[in-house]
């Protein structure tokens, strides 16, 4: 009990404090990236995407490739690689993913199977050794006693916005109106002639940008290697669930509250005890009410 | 087919498996055999699971607890390998006891979600918990069954024991009155409640028997590899046996033991080539869930209705588990 | 007076702000027939799911043969004789007539966990028995024909009265059926109306839901109706009919002023 409060106690040190606060933002903006993809693909496909975290790492090693071996400057190569990812992954849903539409228990299975592919392609192309992505900025903002590396202030920026300009989609275009049709119910959807086929290629666009996002920023913030892709794709699962499988602020409110756990018992108590207390919660959840917070039961 | 012919088979196949190590001196091909034996122990059990119409991503941690159960009772305790396995195999099963009842009330996805996050969970526990485990460096020198096991054919035969063992069990299951409550689950799950079946209880018992032969499994594995390590049992090994019942297919036990056969032999064939054996079991899982998902039991029935070219030869609706919803 | 086979008392449900069945109260004596109508989402599905078990109940209580059996699992109240189909998925579609029959005989059939996996001399003589009993089921319900045929092959109607035989298969004293002549044509309907007399004659007691009238009001001894989850009217069907109240439910308020 008293080790307990000991290590809770490391917390009020602002500069610790500062830290968290920080961490715990820029985890979660990550984890809603990612989750969002995918709560978007189950809740418009029914496609339970396995593979998620792999996008994640395609969009890191793209944005890897282009800043060290181009040397490009970070303001364009993030965007070109996150763009250039989702442009490519269209083959991806052309040869893969569109075989497992509306078919949920083959796309969970099947999926794990692009995902082993990837993950050791990977592995093939680049071998398993960590690299870095050069950082955006040496510089260190303090705010009082707080002290608030650049490079993380940009990463959350980045995040944040790329979340705005996504819940402007979804709100006010067309198309973003469709697939929140297409979310609710598919068929009815289609008798009211919203084009399914092109809804579900946009979705995949935009679920594989958002990952490939993610990925370029955990790279940027960790290191890229191909297994990279493993830790986003179980926080896009506990966040999800969390949250409430095809729930978009289900997302949102899953990857806020997973973030700023993992900031918080993570500094006080170690990554251990902080992965556990995650998947724990995550289990009783599953257990008691497996739509989640925000979703709503089937039937 | 006949009860002569079938006779006739049983004897044949018991025949080869008995004498086939003797036609040859290649230490290799007994190691295969023993994986191949030992494999199809995890995977035929996990099939009893799949047939109550639920996929479990967490097959491997049960596999752990017979694993460390055998091995700390072994090394720790100084007891006999019996009694170790019967702890492994016993720790497996107790598990299996408390968390079936949680879990097996959740369908499809959730199932599916809860065992993979479960599996994660014991891994993890594993690597933290150093001082009994060895963390991620794992156990070493771990002792064989008894002398005369350090010879890979005798252990081929131990494992061929076991295997008939568990294999036998789970066939006489699926083809008992219980198997048959077993199908009516798979079919209709509220269907088989309101015509007197318990479906709860009938699930966690399969649960319980497959999940104590998975830590069975755990424990000859351990003992004959001689060492363990807690990548013996990620979310890879338990996809692994899921993927040896969907490329088998998921409708009959047959389709477990072929896909065991398979997924042994193609990563021996494979040797030094790892990464490229991944994605070739990647590119297998997706096709067959594409396109194919009966499995290679169905694919077959499908070839020989065709060359039967019966016009009725309608083959029975594939099995879709956790589709129930 | 006996006890009624089965009581229901004052049964209720609500499901979030829904009150799916509200105080709903009904007797059914042995060998009688009760009928249940009312309009679609009238709650008549939510009550036979509460009195089956298959959901527990807000409030009230459920009587079988004067034991209290509220919110038992539906595998007991099967042990105890009390059986139901479904309105949709009534059957096994993809195994035979023969084998769906077996599967609904399994409280007869099973002789526990490690005696069919021995297969002792116990568990042949049940499966022998229920054999027998399946091929009796197939039998009076005129299913013979159909015995190795797959069941989603066999024509609606014919499905419909496997359902009630998967139903029947275990034995039971009472039986709910739920919508069993929904979507048949006129003959297929009478077959399963003959069917049902058949089983009240083996002295089994039926519920039966629907919302046809005429199909209702032939068969049954008493006729309850529900509207909005509660009880309108109860009584004999000629008495139900004439009720101002089911009138109005049925036909509008309209056709019930130019009645008066
Ligand atoms: N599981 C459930 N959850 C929520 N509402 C339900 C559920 N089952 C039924 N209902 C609602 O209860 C009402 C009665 O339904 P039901 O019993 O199926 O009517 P009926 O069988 O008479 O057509 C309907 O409004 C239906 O939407
Ligand atoms: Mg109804």
């Amino acid at each position: 009990m008293l080790e307990f409060l000991s290590r809770l106690e490391i917390l009020l040190n602002p500069t610790v404090l500062g830290q968290v606060i920080v961490n715990g933002i820029s985890l979660s903006a990550i984890y809603i990236l990612v989750a969002l993809g995918f709560t978007l693909l189950f809740g418009i496909m029914r496609v339970v995407n396995f593979a998620h975290g792999e996008f994640a790492m395609l969009g890191a090693f793209a944005f890897y490739h282009l800043t060290k071996d181009l040397n490009w400057p970070w303001m364009i190569a993030l965007p070109a690689g996150v763009i250039g990812v989702a442009a490519a992954s269209l083959v991806l849903e052309w040869l893969v993913f569109r075989w497992f539409y509306q078919r949920m228990f083959e796309s969970m299975i099947g999926l794990l199977g692009l995902n082993m592919m990837l993950i050791y392609g990977g592995v093939l192309l680049w071998d398993t050794h960590e690299r870095n992505i050069p950082a955006a900025s040496q510089e260190v903002l303090m705010v009082g006693d707080i002290i608030i590396p650049i490079d993380r202030l940009i990463v959350v920026v980045i995040a944040l916005a790329a979340l705005s300009a996504f819940y402007l989609f979804i709100r006010h275009t067309r198309a973003g109106l469709a697939m929140r049709a297409a979310a609710q119910d598919v068929e009815t959807a289609e008798t009211q002639g919203v084009d399914t086929r092109y809804i579900y290629k946009v979705a995949f666009f935009v679920a594989i940008l958002l990952a490939a996002l993610a990925g370029s920023l955990w790279g940027q913030i960790y290191a890229v290697s191909p297994h990279l892709g493993e830790r986003p794709l179980m926080m896009a699962f506990i966040v999800v669930i969390l949250g409430g499988m095809g729930s978009i602020p289900g997302a949102a409110l899953g990857g806020a509250l997973l973030g700023f756990t993992e900031s918080i018992v993570g500094t006080a108590f170690g990554a251990a005890a902080s992965a556990f207390l995650s998947f724990g919660v995550v289990i009783v959840l599953l257990v008691f009410r497996p739509w989640g917070i925000l979703g709503t039961p089937e039937n | 087919m006949t009860q002569a012919t079938r006779i006739t088979w049983g004897v044949l196949a018991a025949v080869v498996l008995v004498v086939w190590p003797w036609l040859t001196d290649d230490r290799f091909l007994h190691h295969v055999g023993v994986l191949i034996m030992l494999t199809a122990i995890g995977a035929s059990s996990l099939h009893l699971i799949i047939r109550t119409g639920h996929v479990s991503l967490c097959h491997a941690a049960f596999m752990a607890f017979g694993a460390y159960g055998s091995v700390l009772t072994v090394m720790s305790l100084g007891l006999p390998f019996p009694i170790g396995l019967l702890v492994g195999t016993g720790a497996a099963a107790l598990l299996a006891a408390t968390i079936g009842p949680i879990v097996l009330r959740l369908t499809g996805k959730y199932f599916v979600l809860i065992t993979f996050l479960f599996g994660e969970v014991v891994r993890m526990a594993i690597v933290e918990n150093v001082a009994l485990t060895g963390g991620s460096n794992g156990i070493f020198n771990v002792p064989p069954p008894h002398p005369i096991f350090l010879d890979t054919r005798a252990y081929y035969y131990l494992a061929l024991a076991f295997a008939v063992f568990a294999v036998g069990l789970c066939a006489r299951i699926l083809g008992s009155e219980f198997g048959r409550a077993m199908n009516a689950i798979r079919d209709g799950e509220r269907l088989a409640e309101c015509s007197g079946v318990p479906v709860i209880r009938f699930k966690v018992i399969v649960f319980i028997i497959a999940c104590a032969l998975a830590g069975m499994q755990g424990s000859l594995m351990a003992h004959y590899n001689k060492v363990l390590s807690p990548e013996n049992f990620s979310g890879i090994i338990s996809l692994n046996l899921v993927v040896m019942n969907v490329i088998g297919g998921m409708s009959s036990l047959w389709g477990a033991l072929i896909g065991a056969v398979f997924m042994v032999m193609l990563p021996e064939l494979l040797r030094g080539y790892v990464n490229i054996q991944h994605i070739i079991f990647g590119a297998i899982l997706f096709a067959t869930m594409a396109f194919m998902p009966g499995g290679i039991i169905e694919a077959a029935r499908r070839v020989k209705a065709l060359l039967s070219a019966k016009p009725d030869a309608s083959a029975p609706p594939l099995a879709r588990a956790g589709a129930a919803e | 007076m006996t006890t009624p086979l089965l009581k229901i008392e004052q049964l209720s449900k609500r499901f979030g702000g829904l009150q799916a069945v509200a105080d709903l109260s009904y007797e059914v004596a042995e060998r009688e027939i009760l009928g249940i109508i009312g309009p679609n989402g009238a709650g008549k599905t939510t009550a036979v799911n509460l009195v089956s078990g298959v959901i527990e109940p807000s409030s009230g209580r459920v009587f079988l043969d004067g034991r209290d059996v509220t919110g038992q699992k539906p595998h007991v109240l099967v042990e105890s004789g009390l059986v139901r189909t479904f309105q949709a998925t009534t059957v096994f579609a993809g195994s035979t007539v023969r084998e769906n029959l077996r599967r609904g005989a399994f409280r007869l059939l099973y002789p526990g966990f490690l005696a069919t996996l021995f297969d002792t001399p116990k568990a042949r003589e049940a499966r022998a028995r229920t054999v027998a009993h399946v091929d009796e089921v197939m039998h009076w319900l005129g299913l013979e024909r159909f015995a190795d045929h797959v069941a989603s092959s066999l024509p609606y109607g014919i499905q419909k009265v496997l359902g009630m035989g998967i139903g029947l298969a275990a034995r039971p004293r009472i039986i709910l059926l739920d919508e069993p002549v929904a979507g048949l044509s006129a003959e297929e309907t009478d077959h399963v109306r003959d069917t049902i007399r058949l089983v009240r004659e083996r002295g089994i007691a039926v519920v039966v839901i629907d919302h046809n009238m005429r199909f209702i009001t032939d068969l049954c001894d008493r006729v309850l109706v529900m509207a909005q989850g509660r009880e309108l009217a109860q009584g004999a069907p000629r008495d139900v009919l004439a009720n101002t109240a089911v009138i109005e439910a049925y036909l509008g308020k309209r056709y019930a002023k130019a009645q008066r």
